[in-house]
């Protein structure tokens, strides 16, 4: 036990150097450390309840961007059906109890017919893919009904699709210049885990989370100037076939074409400005060459009719169309203020989200509770490192406690460089887990050197009793440290946030005293014992 | 040079009749635990937002804090519920005034507000601040906010049983893989004597039972352990080695031989702590009293509790051949 190869002493100690060099950039001056290789400039990630900053989950609201599917599914039925030939439906309906779009033919001799029809509008999925997944199935449930449902590798599919492009959208809207050093990833399977450092002002964050910004240009149908067709549209909610009511900003509402080809996708551009005659603030947009084509069309065939701009299901402006629009940009107006106006075009140029978002968790820290935290930190190390140092050379004397100390030391340091290359968070709970190492971390010391004292105390000779005293000490050390061990592992497993913080320090904290104590006191021991020769042991 | 050193006064052998303590031991232990139960089914815990959701705000009014109109003024906002508590900021604090901390009871998830019940909460409370008092003016007098909604919380409700259940589960493995069953059950045993006995602790305090203590509980659990698994492993070794001696005797001397290892680690873990404790900062109070507790805890529990079991569990004397090293399989 108390042999030491050349190699076996050279690969320890490359290996303190090694944790020692990814531990100094902690404690060099921030344009020092940019001098530095690439690999010795990391330095130990502070957690959000450390550096300050707002920590979200948001939950995808999946559930409505299904039934949008099934409703934009009944929809393109419902036009297939009319552009087919002498082939009639009594009704086509999405029933939400069963997820499916219903349908009923009016003459059950259509029923093959039909029955083809809803197959063909079945697509792959991923037609660049190899594998067969459809978009829907259609089930025969009767001589005249259908039933169409969404395949669940469909739903997968656009659960999928609706969560990478919400992060997408949100990065765009919270960081728009690409600047902020935040986290966004998916968590679970309906959930967006949002974290954003020293996050300043989290209600303007919150405000832009909370809004989907759904744009769309819709005509205005002549029901709107039906008193008693409105009326129905309030209190029963029930509009003509292919129409929809939304309100508008200023009260009132109005009843507009549900389909559009105009929306938030056309956009090109958007800005804030101020309006050429009357100076009040508005937002300028410019659509992409498809969208103003279509735009033109539009216009153009609709001269003298209104068209509704949809933000939100809220309608915020319904112009007349005075000439056809061909240019492809033009301005929204509505009771905007600059600050209102700046904040839509922000969120018009980042997209609209797919779905909804729910903030389900929020923990924000500020600044000044953070830099407490730390100062604590710090000072409770600090304290409680003295403390046990002094206890050691208390207990042991001046030699064998200043092993201790310095595997003691040498575990500290070696934590921080573990930190530091991983990467990993640390964060006030992790904190606790170095300062409670500092005063666990000489356990194995501790065991070793009571068995060495057995030992001498037995009659061995120093080196003998050094010898035996690692090598039996060694089994319960293990033993010991591995469950120590196997509670850390599950607690990072099961545990989430800043608690994961503690279980890595926790766990990087218990391998490293092991090594500390085990193989570098150990090196230390036997080289003294090598220069000394000690006739009796000074523990 | 003549060292003097803590460890030549613990005597080399000393010889505490600890066996013979069991009876009191386990009356002691047996109440203890009877009580702990009761606590918790009565009086229960003290459940921080992490599992009862709600909402919790803590603001600094730049200067001392006028607790009475900050109550009014958030009872007024629709919160009749809420606690407002001043508290006063650690000595290493950039603050030197107190600070409030407000918790708002979790609100009922609508039709009308769903899961953002919380947030809306958060801020109608906030909202009323600004209005009411002078020295909030937003995010900017924020410490702290955290909201956690019901659905939440309860996956967090869950996940701490599961942790906890988890490492007693793994960890009973693994002592049953490398010592006999009576010592994994021993082992087990003891934790759990320990979880019920900390749980009973933060149920007559009342301090606040929220995630870091889970991990607190869990580090307890590899704490106790690890000086279980020091004691039943020179109880196997001293197996080995007189094979003669009654097995309360051997108890009694491997308890007595890893002595002053269990004290020396108990106080070098316990200064650490008390350092945490008291100058660690309000966020690590909870832990690290958990932690203190855990220590004694752990410390009586292998030796009251984990070691006299074996005698319960009739420990067989032939089977346990394996050497030193523990490669008894």
């Amino acid at each position: 036990m108390l042999f030491f190869s050349k190699w076996k002493i050279s690969l320890i100690l490359s290996c303190l150097l090694l944790g020692f060099f990814f531990a100094l950039p902690n404690v060099l001056p921030s344009n020092t450390r940019a001098n530095m290789p690439g690999m010795f400039n990391r330095t130990i990630n502070l957690g959000l309840d450390l550096q300050g900053g707002a920590h979200m989950l948001l939950e995808v609201d999946l559930s409505s961007v299904m039934s949008q599917a099934l409703e934009n599914e009944k929809e393109t039925i419902r036009q297939e059906f009319r552009e087919a030939n002498r082939l009639r439906t009594e009704t086509i309906r999405v029933d939400f109890d069963s997820d499916s779009v219903f349908v009923r033919l009016r003459n059950k001799e259509d029923s093959e017919r039909a029955y083809d029809l809803l197959q063909s509008l079945s697509k792959p999925i991923d037609p660049s893919s190899l594998s067969q997944e459809k978009t829907t199935s259609v089930q025969k449930d009767g001589e005249k009904d259908f039933r169409v449902m969404i395949t669940d590798a469909n739903v997968a599919d656009i659960q999928k699709r609706t969560i990478a492009q919400s992060m997408n959208v949100l990065r765009r809207r919270i960081d728009p210049q690409g600047t902020t050093e935040m986290t966004i990833a998916p968590e679970g399977d309906d959930r967006i885990l949002l974290q954003i450092p020293g996050a300043k002002n989290v209600d303007d964050i919150k405000s832009v989370i909370n809004k989907t910004a759904n744009l769309s240009f819709h005509m205005v149908r002549k029901e709107s100037n039906n008193e008693a067709a409105l009326r129905l549209a309030v209190e029963k909610g029930t509009v003509p076939p292919g129409a929809a009511y939304f309100p508008q900003e200023l009260g009132g509402g109005l009843i507009v074409e549900r389909r559009t080809k105009i929306t938030g996708e056309c956009l090109k551009t958007s800005s804030e400005g101020l309006h050429p005659e009357g100076n009040y603030p508005i937002v300028n947009f410019t659509f992409n060459i498809r969208c103003a084509r279509l735009f033109g069309e539009l216009t153009s065939k609709n001269i003298g009719q209104r068209f509704s701009v949809v933000l939100d299901d809220l309608i915020i402006t319904a112009p007349r169309i005075n000439g056809a629009i061909t240019g492809g940009s033009g301005f929204i107006e509505g009771s905007f203020t600059l600050e209102s106006a700046r904040e839509l075009s922000l969120l018009l140029n980042a997209g609209a989200l797919p779905a909804k978002l729910v903030i389900v968790e929020e923990r924000t820290v500020g600044p000044g509770l953070g830099q407490d935290s730390i100062n604590a930190g710090k000072i409770a190390s600090i304290i409680g490192l003295i403390g046990v140092g002094l206890f050691m050379w208390l207990s042991y004397g001046l030699r064998f406690g200043t092993i201790a100390n310095i595997a003691l030391s040498t575990n500290i340091i070696l934590i921080a460089g573990a930190l530091s290359l991983l990467g990993s968070t640390l964060t006030l709970p992790g904190i606790a887990g170095i300062i409670l190492t500092i005063g666990m971390a000489v356990d194995a010391n501790v065991l070793i050197f009571e068995r060495i004292r057995e030992e001498a105390h037995l009659g061995r000779p120093p080196v003998n009793a050094i010898e035996t005293g690692y090598r039996r000490s060694l089994a319960p050390i293990l033993d010991a440290n591995i469950t120590t061990l196997i509670a850390a592992v599950t607690l990072y497993f099961v545990g989430s946030g800043p608690v994961r913080g503690f279980a890595v320090t926790l766990a990087i904290g218990i391998i490293m005293s092991v090594f500390t104590a085990v193989i570098v006191a150990r090196l230390i021991t036997a080289t003294w014992l090598r220069r000394n020769r000690p006739k009796s042991l000074p523990i | 040079m003549k060292d003097i050193s803590l460890v030549k006064i613990l005597p080399m052998e000393p010889k505490v009749p600890f066996i013979n303590l069991r009876f009191f031991a386990a009356v002691f232990s047996v109440i203890a635990l009877i009580m702990s139960v009761y606590l918790f089914s009565s009086k229960g815990l003290n459940y921080g937002i992490d599992f009862t959701g709600g909402t919790v705000i803590e603001i600094d009014t730049g200067g001392d804090p006028d607790l009475a109109k900050i109550r009014t003024v958030i009872n007024e906002a629709g919160f009749p519920g809420a606690t407002v508590q001043g508290i006063a900021p650690d000595a290493s604090s950039t603050l030197n005034h107190n600070y409030v901390r407000i918790g708002i009871p979790l609100q009922k998830e609508t039709e009308e507000t769903g899961a953002a019940a919380q947030q809306i909460a958060m801020k109608a409370a906030q909202d009323a601040l600004i209005e009411n008092i002078d020295g909030f003016k937003g995010s900017e007098n924020i410490r702290s906010q955290e909201a956690v909604g019901s659905a939440v919380s309860g996956e967090l409700r869950q996940k701490g049983i599961l942790a906890v259940a988890l490492a007693l589960l793994m960890v009973l493995g693994y002592i049953w893989f490398r010592f006999e069953w009576q010592f994994g059950l021993g082992a087990v045993f003891a934790l759990f004597h320990d979880v019920i006995l900390t749980i009973g602790v933060f149920s007559l305090t009342q301090i606040e039972f929220n995630l870091s203590i889970i991990a607190a509980i869990l580090t307890i659990v590899g704490y106790s352990l690890n000086d279980t698994v020091i004691v039943y492993d020179r109880i196997r070794e001293n197996l080995r080695k007189f094979k003669k001696m009654p097995l309360p005797d051997v108890l009694n001397l491997s308890i007595n031989d890893t002595l002053s290892r269990t004290i020396l680690t108990s106080l070098t873990t316990l200064l650490a702590l008390t350092a945490l404790y008291t100058l660690g900062g309000s966020g690590l109070r909870g832990f690290s009293f958990a932690m203190i507790w855990g220590v004694f805890v752990g410390t009586y529990s292998s030796i009251f509790v984990a070691s006299p079991l074996l005698l319960l569990l009739k420990l067989k004397r032939g089977v346990n051949t394996g050497n030193a090293e523990g490669n008894s399989n």
